[in-house]
């Protein structure tokens, strides 16, 4: 029987340590089979202001989760357009794992995404403008009040709404009732509606947050 | 009492369906994520899991497949979800969910599948 050697720690830091550090070098590596190169690399490639085009290409090809938070990770840390553009690709991906990382690096960057929340929240896909409302919950921005009761006035789609209410329950003031009491008649034959809209109703007018 | 774990990072979600189970009768104990609801199915028994997708640490799926693997008694979960469009109900059963139910859900809804996987009939 041939005797296959394992890679080990001490040859993967080899391999490490025998590619050029340079941008160049490291962009080859995010190629390399073993997926503990990768995040080294990524790691390194996180201090090259012009890496965000590479590690965004990168993250939609990379099957490896670890890797895939790295560049996560990495793309926070730039916060420029590219790679917020490659965070809000991932809000549409089928893989809620990468979903969820994306929502939580965006929630993150209340700057970067603010400018382009009105667009996600008219986005043609249903789950996406869902997702924009979750980001909404933690963006800090002067407007969530408005952007929420702007989704209940316009949005059709229930879970939509239904996201937006349960974050007006939070953050809702006086100027949401309107629009809470006309969801509630829009949805008046859906129960779980009529349900988050009472409790909304309930904290606002109890100043409960 | 039969004993149901709700995994919901939405706690509006999570107080509604304990309450439309509650109301019937049965026990409910909730999580907001699927480490939190990993770690109570592993020392407390549940007769059934209702579980969210989308959460924050680890997602529903997630969940599913580790407690699948799990040497542990094994209860029916219902997986809900607000996507519909997507392939997420073949990923629900995938994962090991007996049922996947798109939100929100009735409240006969939740109930009438609910004594059907528990065995209670309707």
């Amino acid at each position: 029987m041939a005797f296959i050697k394992q890679k080990t720690q001490q040859s993967i830091n080899e391999d490490e340590r025998s590619a050029p550090r340079d941008f160049d070098g490291l962009c080859l590596e995010l190629n390399h089979d073993d997926a503990q190169v990768r995040r080294w690399a990524i790691r390194d490639l996180a201090t090259y202001t012009q890496a965000s085009s590479t590690l965004a290409a990168r993250l939609k090809i990379e099957d490896n989760s670890s890797v895939r938070t790295a560049i996560l990770d990495a793309l926070a840390k730039f916060s420029d357009d590219i790679s917020v553009s490659a965070l809000v690709d991932c809000l549409r991906s089928d893989e809620a794992s990468l979903r969820n990382e994306a929502i939580e690096v965006l929630k993150s960057e209340p700057e970067q995404v603010a400018p382009i929340i009105e667009n996600l929240l008219n986005d043609s896909d249903s789950d996406v403008r869902i997702f924009a409302v979750n980001i909404l919950e933690s963006l800090q921005h002067q407007n969530v009040e408005k952007w929420l009761i702007s989704v209940i006035n316009n949005d059709s789609h229930i879970n939509v709404c239904a996201t937006a209410v349960d974050l007006l329950s939070e953050v809702g003031t006086e100027n949401a009732v309107n629009a809470l009491e006309n969801l509630k008649c829009r949805f008046a034959d859906e129960p779980y509606i009529c349900f988050t809209v009472d409790l909304a109703l309930q904290r606002i007018r109890q100043g409960d947050h | 009492m039969k004993n149901i774990l709700v995994i919901d990072d939405a706690a509006t979600v999570r107080l509604y369906h304990c309450n439309i189970l509650i109301s019937a009768g049965y026990h409910t104990d909730e999580a907001i994520n699927g480490i939190e609801a990993l770690e109570k199915a592993l020392t407390h028994h549940f007769d059934l899991y209702i579980v969210d997708i989308n959460m924050p640490k680890m997602d529903g799926y997630e969940f599913l497949k580790e407690l699948r693997s799990k040497d542990i008694p094994q209860a029916p979960a219902i997986m809900v979800s607000t996507e519909s469009a997507k392939n997420d109900e073949m990923l629900a059963y995938n994962a090991g969910a007996n049922l996947y139910l798109v939100k929100p859900v009735k409240p006969d809804e939740l109930l009438s599948f609910t004594r059907i996987l528990l065995g209670e009939g309707i």
